[in-house]
């Protein structure tokens, strides 16, 4: 806390006055003689307890009161929060969660948590550091820290615009800490504003506690969360999930899959208008919600026949969360989906390349090409959705390794399988670390999968793969960092997912397809809905209608060639056209942006969540929400002398004396009423 | 009585209270006949009742009449009268120097026991005084007017002062007055009513004829004071600070508590029980208190 006239704090010791008063009284009272000592000391003993507390909080409001009006002339800047806020740090890092999340609105002022939270510390920093410290921003949509001159300006700058993207908190932390420790800042304070989205956090990460390690070595570092996790009440949100044109001998139509979600604790059953707009025709239909979710299959939009390609949205009417409200989506013909399989064993690939070419949707075409590992070189690399890698990796320096890196970023599938003899040569952080027989010669069944996302994910009417009936007779060690996906008897993990391909799939499946290596060809059915899932997952980025999760590499490396063909509001600058949702246009390529699905699940970390998450560091969390106006810091003689006042008052109260008792009546002959009976028999 | 060491006694209220006779409630056993009710069956004009002839009896008080009417011997026995013996036990603790000087608790209780002494000293009965305090005056009842003198005396020259030992002295009179008499009780009362049972008891138990009466003043009742207060016990003890607008409420509900247990004390020991404020007038007390003990075919 700070004031603006520090100097009458040396007068605060006055704040006693009322204790050494007391003390003078105590010694000046008065003497009365009395004899009727026994009822004094039993009321005494009746009253001690009760007594003895009143007199200390009488002394206690007094003491508060003087102390009050001795703070009310300091002029105390802050209070609220930033009370805790101690002299001006050499620099102040402000690290902004721009994820979608953050712009759910408070309907009365249409404040978003992002612009309150920013507003406020803005404020909080103008009043508490002023242009003492540096200031540093660091914003989850672009990760980059820009260096900013007063903290007015905070609301004004690009990089705190609102976003349709989600955040990566512990980036945004490893920023920080890079920014510190590349800087050398001294005394920081680091401001995370965040409303603790828990997708956002990452809280499973091991990536914190290396966190937690590095900061914990600094000095001087603290951290002040600045939080607003209050849920949007009856949030209803718009989500499609596919969208797919078909064709028929009389008509076309957009057959969409979307799901309307809610957030409600008791949900009740509402209809809710649902507005398609499809090349500048809008359809609205109302959708019952009786539960918290309603998914329509194949929801059917006539088009013009002549319509090949396109955009539309859907949108829900306007509440708390705007950003759920409305979900763009393209269409077009389909591209083909073509798969590459490098092997040179015939064994293998054959299989692969029957269940590839297999169509498991009728309206798509499916191309597999085989190809010798000496002829990778030949692959198509940009129309290819998945290539199935089973040959030796190649080393890092090689040109081939370089592509299948381009590769998996441009968001295709790699599915590594385990070449005859495999080497140490690693890619994407994993390596094979030789085939191991299965004990007794005996094939080993799958232990474990992971079946509720991912390539080996239960179908859509909730039914398993049969992944129990897998038979692994040889197996290839995986060795490096990597997510499994399922695992063998013994923890021998046998599909995993690498944490090191930056946007892409890339797995590596343990085993063959062939015979004496798996039964996954002879019984099919695994390795058909592996390989098409993760055919179809890279056919995500393939063909010139493409739906893409906003975000900073959203439009690859030139977002200035693409230009968005819904303009709603304000032109968008070409830096913030990735980040934003909406439709996309360069030359042919048309491409729908949305939030990412994460941005509609409304759990938040908790406090105990937050404490462990910078458990051994210096934070205090800051708690807000968006129905509270008040800012960070302010001049607070106000409460101040709201205290006084409320101090008085119960001092008062407390001072005030009990209700006195009727006295006794009088009787005629003058006798009080209460020697009534023995009177009474005298006189008998 | 118009010396000034005797100025608790006043002409005018022995004048007003001297046509009142004092009566004891119980039979006494005195050593003259007198105004009193006797247990001893004796020759005065009131009826007692009738018995059975036993041989040996004084055949001169077979009822004749009786004996025509029933053909049995009955003896007819009459009351025997005697004087009393009044006792006055003043509690001489520092609690009784209560009050404005000259108006004191003890003065108070001095002008009632100094009247009471010579309304039966004028009757004929013996007079006796006992100070309930440590340093005891104790003279035995006896009758005459110089007896009277050395009461009244001793009354005049006794200050209230020192912690009270009513209960000690209430036991200690109730064996050291041998014989049946009027115990007359002037105190403020301060003892747990428990405790006083038991005196009392011990008093009725020696057939004693048991009058307390309870000096009490109102403000010992109300406590009505508006500043906090430093109170130097009377008696000695520690002075309490206290601040009556704290513990007032809690003071009347202790006043009320031992008014209530002092009762059941009354009721339980069936002594002749008088709540006296300092505000009366004590010659209205006093009629009071002898008007109630006149038996009621006196009063008719």
């Amino acid at each position: 806390m700070t004031f603006l006239a520090p100097a009458l704090l040396a007068a605060l010791p006055l704040a006693a006055l009322p204790v050494i008063i007391h003390l003078i009284h105590l010694y000046r009272r008065r003497q009365v003689k009395w004899a009727a000592m026994m009822f004094l000391l039993a009321a005494q003993r009746m009253n001690k307890g009760l007594s003895r507390l009143r007199q200390i909080l009488i002394l206690a409001l007094r003491v508060l009161a003087v102390a009050a009006i001795l703070f009310v002339m300091t002029r105390p800047l802050a209070g609220g929060w930033l009370g805790i806020m101690g002299g001006a740090p050499d620099t102040v890092m402000i690290l902004l969660d721009r994820s979608a999340s953050m712009e759910q609105q408070n309907t009365a002022t249409g404040v978003s948590k992002r612009v309150a939270g920013l507003r406020n510390l803005a404020k909080a920093i103008n009043d508490a550091v002023g242009t003492r410290s540096r200031l540093v921003l660091i914003d989850s949509a672009l990760g980059k820290p820009q260096p900013i001159e007063k903290a007015d300006a905070l609301l004004d700058l690009p990089q705190t615009e609102a976003t349709e993207t989600e955040a990566d908190i512990p980036a945004l932390l490893q920023g920080a800490l890079d920014y510190i420790t590349t800087n050398k800042t001294g005394r920081t304070d680091v401001w995370l504003l965040s409303d603790l989205q828990r997708s956002d956090w990452d809280a499973a990460s091991g990536r914190w506690e290396t966190l937690r390690g590095a900061f914990a070595t600094l000095q001087g570092v603290r951290f002040h969360l600045l939080c607003y996790p209050q849920p949007a009440q009856d949030d209803l949100g718009v989500s499609v999930d596919r969208v797919t044109r078909r064709e028929t001998s009389d008509k076309a139509e957009l057959l969409l899959d979307l799901r309307v979600t809610r957030h409600a604790d008791h949900p009740q059953p509402i209809e809710t208008p649902l507005r398609f707009a499809v090349d500048g025709t809008t359809t609205t239909i109302k959708a019952a919600l009786k539960e918290n979710q309603l998914v329509m299959q194949a929801y059917a939009i006539p088009i013009d026949k002549a319509t090949k390609r396109g955009w539309g949205r859907v949108e829900l009417p306007a509440d708390a969360y705007p950003a759920n409200n409305v979900f763009y989506f393209v269409f077009d013909d389909p591209p083909p989906l073509r798969s590459v399989i490098v092997s040179d064993d015939e064994a293998q690939s054959g299989p692969l390349k029957a269940a590839l070419s297999a169509a498991a949707d009728p309206a798509r075409k499916y191309e597999a090409t085989v190809f010798t590992s000496s002829h990778a070189a030949e692959i198509p690399w940009d129309d290819a959705a998945l290539i199935v890698w089973q040959a030796p990796i190649p080393k890092a320096d090689d040109v081939l390794a370089r592509q299948l890196l381009a590769f998996a970023a441009a968001g295709r599938t790699l599915l590594f399988l385990p070449p005859d003899t495999p080497d140490n040569a690693e890619i994407f952080g994993l390596r094979w670390s030789g085939w191991e027989e299965g004990a007794g010669g005996k094939p080993q069944p799958v232990e474990w999968w992971r079946n509720d996302d991912d390539l080996l994910a239960n179908t859509r009417d909730g039914a398993a793969l049969p992944m129990g009936a897998l038979e692994v007779s040889r197996r290839c060690g995986i060795a490096g960092e990597g997510v499994p996906l399922a695992r063998v008897a013994g923890r021998g993990t046998l599909l995993t997912r690498s944490t090191a391909a930056p946007g892409g799939n890339v797995y590596f499946l343990g085993t063959l397809p062939g015979p004496g290596a798996s039964s996954l060809a002879r019984d099919g059915v695994v390795m058909f809905a592996l390989l098409h899932r993760a055919l179809n997952e890279g056919a995500r980025t393939l063909g010139k209608a493409q739906q893409r999760f906003a975000s900073a590499s959203a439009l690859g490396s030139d977002a200035a060639r693409w230009q968005p063909v819904d303009k709603k509001g304000d032109a968008v600058a070409s830096g913030s056209l990735p980040l934003r949702a909406g439709i996309v246009t360069s030359g042919d390529q048309i491409i729908a942006l949305n939030r990412p699905p994460g941005e509609d699940q409304p759990e938040t970390l908790s406090t105990t969540d937050l404490n462990g998450l910078f458990a051994g560091l210096d934070f205090r969390v800051l708690t807000d929400n968006l129905e509270d106006g008040r800012a960070l810091t302010s001049e607070v003689w106000r409460t101040f002398l709201i205290a006084m006042a409320l101090a008085l008052v119960g001092e008062a109260l407390l001072c005030m004396p009990p209700r006195r008792e009727i006295a006794p009546r009088e009787k005629k002959n003058g006798a009080p009423e209460e020697l009534a009976p023995e009177t009474a028999d005298t006189a008998a | 009585m118009a010396d000034a060491k005797r100025s608790f006694l006043e002409p005018a209220v022995l004048a007003r209270l001297l046509p009142l006779p004092l009566h004891a409630r119980h039979a006494m056993l005195g050593s003259v006949s007198g105004k009193h009710r006797s247990p001893v069956r004796g020759s005065s004009l009131e009826f007692a009742q009738y018995r059975k002839y036993v041989p040996g009896d004084d055949t001169r008080r077979l009822d004749w009449r009786t004996w025509g009417r029933s053909d049995r011997f009955y003896i007819k026995e009459f009351e025997a009268d005697t004087n009393l013996r009044l006792c006055l036990l003043i509690d001489t603790s520092g609690s009784m120097a209560f009050g404005p000087a000259g108006a004191t608790r003890f003065d108070y209780a001095r002008k009632l026991a100094a009247t009471l002494a010579y309304l039966a000293a004028k009757q004929g009965d013996a007079v006796g005084l006992w100070s309930l305090a440590k340093s005891a005056v104790e003279i035995p009842a006896k009758r005459g007017a110089a007896h009277l003198g050395i009461v009244l005396d001793q009354m005049a020259g006794i200050e209230p002062v020192g912690r009270a030992t009513l209960l000690e002295s209430l036991h200690d009179a109730a064996e050291k007055i041998r014989q049946r008499a009027l115990v007359v009780i002037l105190s403020d009362l301060f003892v747990p009513p428990a405790e006083l049972k038991s005196a009392i008891q011990h008093l009725r138990f020696r057939k004693h004829d048991v009058v307390a009466f309870h000096l009490l003043d109102q403000n010992e009742l109300d406590f009505d004071f508006d500043q906090p207060a430093r109170f130097i016990d009377m008696e000695g003890g520690d002075p309490v600070l206290a601040d009556p607008s704290l513990i007032a409420r809690n003071y009347r509900r202790a006043v009320r508590e031992y008014l209530a247990e002092l009762d059941e004390v009354v009721r339980a020991t069936g002594m002749d029980y008088h709540r006296v404020k300092m505000h009366e007038r004590y010659d209205d007390v006093l009629v009071r208190f002898l008007l109630g003990r006149t038996p009621k075919r006196s009063a008719q």
